[in-house]
C-alpha cells in the first residue's frame, strides 16, 4: 500500500464515517493516489462489524468456528469489491453487516456430524437400605426371565 | 434556566462522560433523561458525536483469530492492486473462503461460454491463472467473461466490473520480445496449405481476456 504524509493519513483517519465515504468517493473516481489509504481505513471500521455479524449469524446456524472465519474473509473481500465502485455506498457500518450476513447465509456444504449418543443423563434414585432388604429376602432383584 | 435545560444538560454531559470512558450506552437511554420535546435536539447532538468519534472498539473480538485473517484479506488484495485492479486478489480471496478449486472456475467459464475441446479448456485454465496473478489487463477483460465471473462468485457484476479497474500506477506488465513487423505495403504471403488453422474456441478464450470490454 502507498504511503503518504502521517499528518495526511492522520487526517483520513479522523474523519467521521460519512465523509470518509465521501472521500473513497471522491478518490475512485480520480484514481486518485489515497484510495487505498481511504479503502483500508474504511474497512478497518467494517471488519469489526462483518467479524459479529459473521460470528452471531454464523453460531445462529450452527456453522462451526473455521467456518465462521471463512465467511469472515469472504465478506471481506466483497466488501472491497463493493467499495471500488464510484458511485457512493452506504454507511460503512451496514454495508459490512449485509455483506457479513449474505457470505453467512450462502449455501454451506454439509458435513457429516460424527453419531451421538443420547445427550439425556440416566434418571436414578439412591434407595437407602434396598441392599439389606434385598439380604434378607424382603425385596428381589429383576430378574430377565421372569419378570 | 428551566428543568428541561438543567435535564439536557445534564443528561449531555453523562453521554459525553460514557464516551469518554468508552461505556457509552444506547442513544435512547440519554434520549429518556429528557423531556419529550427535547429528545429530537438531543437525538440530533448525540448522533453528530456518536458519527465524530466513529466505530467503538469491539469488545475483545477485534483480537479474535477471524478478524486477523480477514484484515490479512483486506491488506494482501490491496497490496496485489495493479493493471487489473483489486479484482485479481479478490477473485483468489473469495475463492480460498469459499474452498474452490480454479478447475472448478474454469470449468463453470467454459460451461457458460460453451467451451468444450481439449485446446479451449487449457486456454481457460491458462488465462484465468494469468488473470488471478495479476498479469493482465483488466482494461481488456471483456464484460462477459466478467459477468460469468460475478455468476460464479455470486456477486454483483457492477462490483466485478469496479475492481477490475487498473490501479494509475500499479506495476507495470511485462515486455515481450517485439516481434517484426512488415512494411505495410507489402502484399500478404500466400498461405501455406498445410497450415494449421488456430483452434475456434481459443480464439474465443484469447478474445474473452484480451479483447477489450466488447468482445
Amino acid at each position: 500500500m502507498a504511503k503518504f504524509d502521517p499528518i495526511e493519513e492522520r487526517a483520513i483517519e479522523m474523519l467521521d464515517d460519512l465523509r470518509l465515504e465521501a472521500v473513497r468517493a471522491e478518490t475512485v473516481v480520480h484514481d486518485d493516489a489515497r484510495f487505498e489509504f481511504v479503502l483500508w481505513t474504511l474497512c478497518l471500521r467494517g471488519v469489526p462489524v462483518i467479524e459479529r455479524v459473521c460470528r452471531s449469524r454464523g453460531r445462529a446456524r450452527g456453522l462451526g468456528e473455521e467456518e465462521i472465519e471463512l465467511a469472515t474473509e469472504d465478506a471481506a473481500a466483497r466488501m472491497l469489491l463493493r467499495l471500488s465502485r464510484p458511485e457512493p455506498q452506504p454507511q460503512i457500518h451496514a454495508l459490512a453487516a449485509e455483506i457479513g450476513a449474505a457470505c453467512v447465509d450462502r449455501a454451506w456444504p454439509q458435513q457429516p456430524k460424527p453419531p451421538r449418543l443420547s445427550g439425556r443423563a440416566p434418571r436414578v434414585r439412591l434407595i437407602e437400605g434396598l441392599d439389606e432388604a434385598i439380604e434378607i429376602g424382603q425385596v428381589r432383584p429383576n430378574d430377565w426371565e421372569t419378570s | 434556566m428551566s428543568a428541561g435545560d438543567d435535564a439536557f444538560e445534564r443528561a449531555l454531559e453523562q453521554a459525553l462522560d460514557d464516551l469518554r470512558a468508552g461505556e457509552e450506552k444506547p442513544i435512547e437511554s440519554y434520549l429518556r433523561l429528557v423531556p419529550e420535546e427535547d429528545r429530537p435536539q438531543l437525538s440530533r447532538m448525540l448522533a453528530d458525536v456518536f458519527l465524530a468519534r466513529g466505530p467503538g472498539a469491539a469488545s475483545g473480538e477485534t483480537e479474535s483469530e477471524a478478524y486477523k485473517r480477514a484484515l490479512a484479506v483486506v491488506d494482501e488484495v490491496l497490496s496485489s492492486r495493479g493493471t487489473a485492479g483489486i479484482l485479481p486478489g479478490s477473485l483468489k480471496a473469495m475463492r480460498n473462503a469459499r474452498g474452490i478449486e480454479p478447475d472448478a472456475v474454469v470449468a463453470k467459464l467454459a460451461a457458460d461460454f460453451e467451451v468444450e475441446g481439449e485446446e479451449g479448456r487449457r486456454a481457460l485454465a491458462r488465462n484465468y491463472h494469468r488473470l488471478e496473478t495479476g498479469a493482465l489487463l483488466g482494461s481488456k477483460l471483456s464484460r462477459r467473461l466478467l459477468g460469468s465471473l460475478a455468476r460464479v462468485f455470486d456477486v454483483d457484476v457492477a462490483d466485478v466490473l469496479a475492481a477490475a479497474r487498473p490501479a494509475e500506477k500499479g506495476p507495470t506488465l511485462r515486455s515481450v520480445p517485439a516481434m517484426g513487423r512488415s512494411g505495410g505495403d507489402r502484399a500478404e504471403p500466400p498461405s501455406r496449405s498445410g497450415e494449421r488453422l488456430p483452434d475456434p474456441e481459443v480464439e474465443l478464450v484469447e478474445r474473452l481476456f484480451h479483447g477489450g470490454p466488447d468482445a
